[in-house]
């Protein structure tokens, strides 16, 4: 069993309307609003921690990784950490194309050295320096000792490895290019396509995209008036609603009937970018009767490489960096942007980022009575781990709010009597009104005398609606849980089960697991924006009433399964 | 205010008999290492031992071949978990670069001549390290375990052969590295006769 510490998760409002709920015994039915259910399967897809959280200022309203709308700012290699044109991107692909190259083994970073290493007595081996006039050069990993000698490439250079690499087979022989065919049926018309064997990925994917641009231009010549200027004809917004325009048949009806028929014709040889798949395996099964098992490729590494390669780790390629890109994220319905990196690639500040936790208070939960020993500062980053609650047996947590704004917060909270789910536990929230005091100065703190309020503390128990403990811009107040028993022959006994059919299946994964759903919702009067009205706002003096209301989760810990 | 920083690691121990040392003279060795155990310890020509290492040889006897290295809080010949079993101590062939914070259990244990232990490793009791073998960072290798010679260990537990070819420059490598250390590290095997 895995530790588990206490958390809380908040609901994002987006899925709201999708969270389906069937009408289990935790619904109250006299209730209009029904129960958020942490343990719903839907339930998994909007709950986050409060840290990956934004918010939109101008619908106030969270909002989650999920329902933002996001754009592309820049691509970068996250090796080199060059930024990437986006036209580059769209003509050389994704991947980097300045030497940057991960190992086909380990996927480590991948380095340039000379094979024959320079005598010079003040180098490591390992570090085999560029020598202008030594060489061969290979690619090395410098963790799992992989060289890309070892599938037979060298270079003759140390840079531009990208383009060497691109002229290369595994092996060493030159890689067979579109030009090349072209030039060799230039000279010897009558010479058969090239065998299919030696068409790898690259040289398919070049005759099948002459193919289609062929078919293409030709289907468009017979569109007459219907000039495609776009180079692959179907892709611009411009093209397409004149194609659109074509099948819902306003104007051009006459014209289209007069060219030939548009129809595509299938890929049919080699040069159309046909290959046959090669059953024939005897070859593999020979190779690998040779190898063993040690010669194989792993199915991770085949993944990872960019066109589909072959079973023999002799077949890897090394593979040239994936670009990454930094993200800009919308508010999906207002459309304002709320969270925008810098757009240079070496920084990480952001030009805006409107997150949650400056908005919405954050909410921790902690057992008041905790059964683990508090951890010694010299081994601070070990987990406290609490011992699982025992049913039937009532537990206190104190949950403390602390308030990012500057204003003073209403708290109303509420959550169900009984935790949804097969296994309902009791729950009591002691105060489920409080203010919480603006964030002012810091040192308004340690300046205020609060001693009355420290003094709590000392009293022997929490008591029914008052706060457990109070700061300068945070409030604790205690909770009550009586943890169900996980003894599914308890289950038909439970009164709340009548008429239904109770569910006797085992136990299942994280059903042991307390969530106590809670519903809260902040009250505060803030500043009215200044900028969006004008003088009407000098009537109201400048404030208005604001609310937020959204579901948390808050995780308590295991039930102890006796 | 003591000016002096102090270690929130409890102090190393250095309790424990002084075991029968058999040092070559050209051995370099720092007075800051620790040798303990009943055992003999053997160091071979142009070894250099790290300071704060810890060299034990209570479950059996230690020899350290010829220019080898061995890094800064190594445990050589711990004590392994089943120390009943255990027969022999630990042996390091030449050339064999131990790196810092790694572990080798005693009971029998062989390293190969070249072979390289990487950063926080552990080799558990009675493995035996083949020539020229990498074991890279924080692998663990069981007891008992066998690696064929050239043999990379990664990626927690996975294993490839190093077609590289290049012992000798590995060799060179460690020459090298010797030559600097013992300008480094002051020497002192006198404190362990």
């Amino acid at each position: 069993m895995s530790p588990l510490t206490p958390y809380t998760y908040i609901q994002c409002p987006c899925s709201d309307q999708t969270v389906f709920h069937p009408g289990g015994a935790a619904s109250d039915p006299e209730d209009d609003d029904r129960a958020f259910d942490p343990k719903a399967p839907r339930s998994n897809y909007s709950l986050y921690p409060i840290e990956y959280l934004l918010y939109c200022e101008d619908c106030q309203q969270i909002r989650c990784p999920r329902c933002v709308t996001e754009e592309s700012v820049t691509f970068y290699c996250p090796n080199c950490l060059f930024e990437v044109p986006s036209s580059n991107l769209r003509s050389e692909g994704n991947r980097c194309t300045r030497s940057c190259y991960q190992c086909p083994i380990c996927i480590g970073p991948l380095q340039v050295g000379a094979i024959q290493p320079t005598t010079d007595a003040n180098l490591l081996p390992t570090q085999y320096q560029a020598n202008p006039s030594g060489g061969p050069y290979a690619l090395f990993c410098q963790y799992c000792n992989w060289t890309s000698t070892e599938i037979g490439i060298e270079f003759d250079r140390p840079s531009g490895i990208y383009n060497q690499l691109s002229k290369v087979n595994n092996g060493g022989k030159p890689k067979l290019t579109l030009r090349d065919v072209k030039d060799r049926r230039k000279d010897n018309p009558d010479e058969p396509p090239v065998p299919d064997d030696q068409v790898d990925a690259d040289l398919q994917f070049a005759n099948l995209k002459a193919f289609y641009q062929q078919q293409l231009s030709e289907a468009n010549t017979s569109l007459r008036g219907l000039p495609l200027h776009d180079g692959l004809g179907f892709s611009s917004p411009a093209a397409l609603t004149r194609i659109m325009s074509l099948y819902t048949g306003r104007g051009h009806q006459g014209r289209l009937q007069q060219g030939p028929a548009d129809i595509m014709r299938e890929a049919l040889g080699t040069n159309d970018g046909l290959k046959i798949a090669n059953l024939d395996e005897s070859s593999d099964i020979k190779k690998l009767l040779e190898g063993g098992w040690g010669a194989t490729a792993s199915l991770d590494q085949r993944n990872e490489q960019p066109t589909e390669s072959g079973r023999f780790e002799d077949e890897l390629r090394p593979i040239a960096y994936l670009l990454r890109s930094k993200r800009s994220k919308r508010c999906p319905s207002c459309r304002h942007i709320i969270s925008k990196p810098e757009a240079k690639v070496v920084s990480t500040r952001f030009k805006i980022r409107l997150v949650a936790k400056s908005y919405i208070p954050t909410i921790t939960i902690r057992p008041l009575n905790p059964t683990a020993p508090p951890v010694p500062i010299t081994y601070r980053p070990m987990v406290q781990e609490e011992a699982p609650l025992k049913p039937h047996q009532p537990y206190h947590f104190v949950v403390t709010f602390k308030n990012p704004l500057f204003e003073n917060i209403k708290v109303t909270l509420a959550s169900p009597n009984a935790t949804p789910g097969r296994f309902s536990s009791r729950v009591t929230v002691l105060c489920p009104q409080f203010e919480v005091d603006a964030n002012t100065d810091m040192w308004d703190d340690a300046l205020k005398d609060d001693e009355k309020d420290r003094s709590r503390k000392a009293d022997e128990g929490p008591e029914v609606g008052k706060i457990w403990e109070k700061g300068r811009n945070w409030v604790s107040i205690v909770l009550e849980v009586i943890p169900a028993s996980l003894r599914l022959d308890q289950q038909q006994q439970q009164p709340g089960n009548k008429g239904e059919r109770v569910d006797m299946s085992p136990l299942k994964e994280g059903e042991d697991i307390l969530e106590i759903p809670m519903f809260v919702r902040m009250e505060w009067e803030a500043d009215t924006q200044a900028d969006m009205e004008g003088p009407s706002s000098k009537d109201k003096e400048g404030r208005e009433k604001r609310e937020l209301a959204y579901w948390c989760v808050l995780g308590v810990g295991r039930i102890s399964q006796e | 205010m003591s000016s002096k920083r102090h270690s929130i690691l409890p102090a190393v121990d250095r309790s424990g008999p002084k075991p029968p040392v058999n040092f070559s003279t050209s051995l370099t060795i720092s007075d800051n290492a620790v040798l303990l155990g009943s055992h003999s310890i053997t160091m071979q020509a142009e070894t250099v031992i790290h300071p704060r290492s810890r060299i034990e040889s209570s479950v059996g006897s230690v020899l350290v071949g010829r220019r080898c290295i061995v890094q800064e809080r190594v445990h050589l010949g711990a004590p392994p978990d089943n120390t009943g079993k255990a027969a022999g101590g630990v042996s390091l062939g030449d050339y064999v670069l131990i790196e810092a914070g790694s572990v080798i259990e005693a009971g029998g244990t062989e390293i190969g001549e070249g072979s390289v232990i990487q950063v926080g490793s552990r080799i558990g009791s009675g493995a035996r390290i083949g020539k020229n073998c990498t074991v890279s960072h924080l692998s663990i290798i069981a007891s008992g375990e066998v690696l064929p010679d050239n043999t990379v260990v990664y990626s927690n537990g996975t294993w490839r052969t190093d077609k590289r070819g290049t012992p000798e420059l590995r060799k060179l490598s460690i020459v090298k590295q010797i030559a600097m250390l013992r300008k480094m590290i002051p020497s002192n095997p006198d404190k362990f006769r």
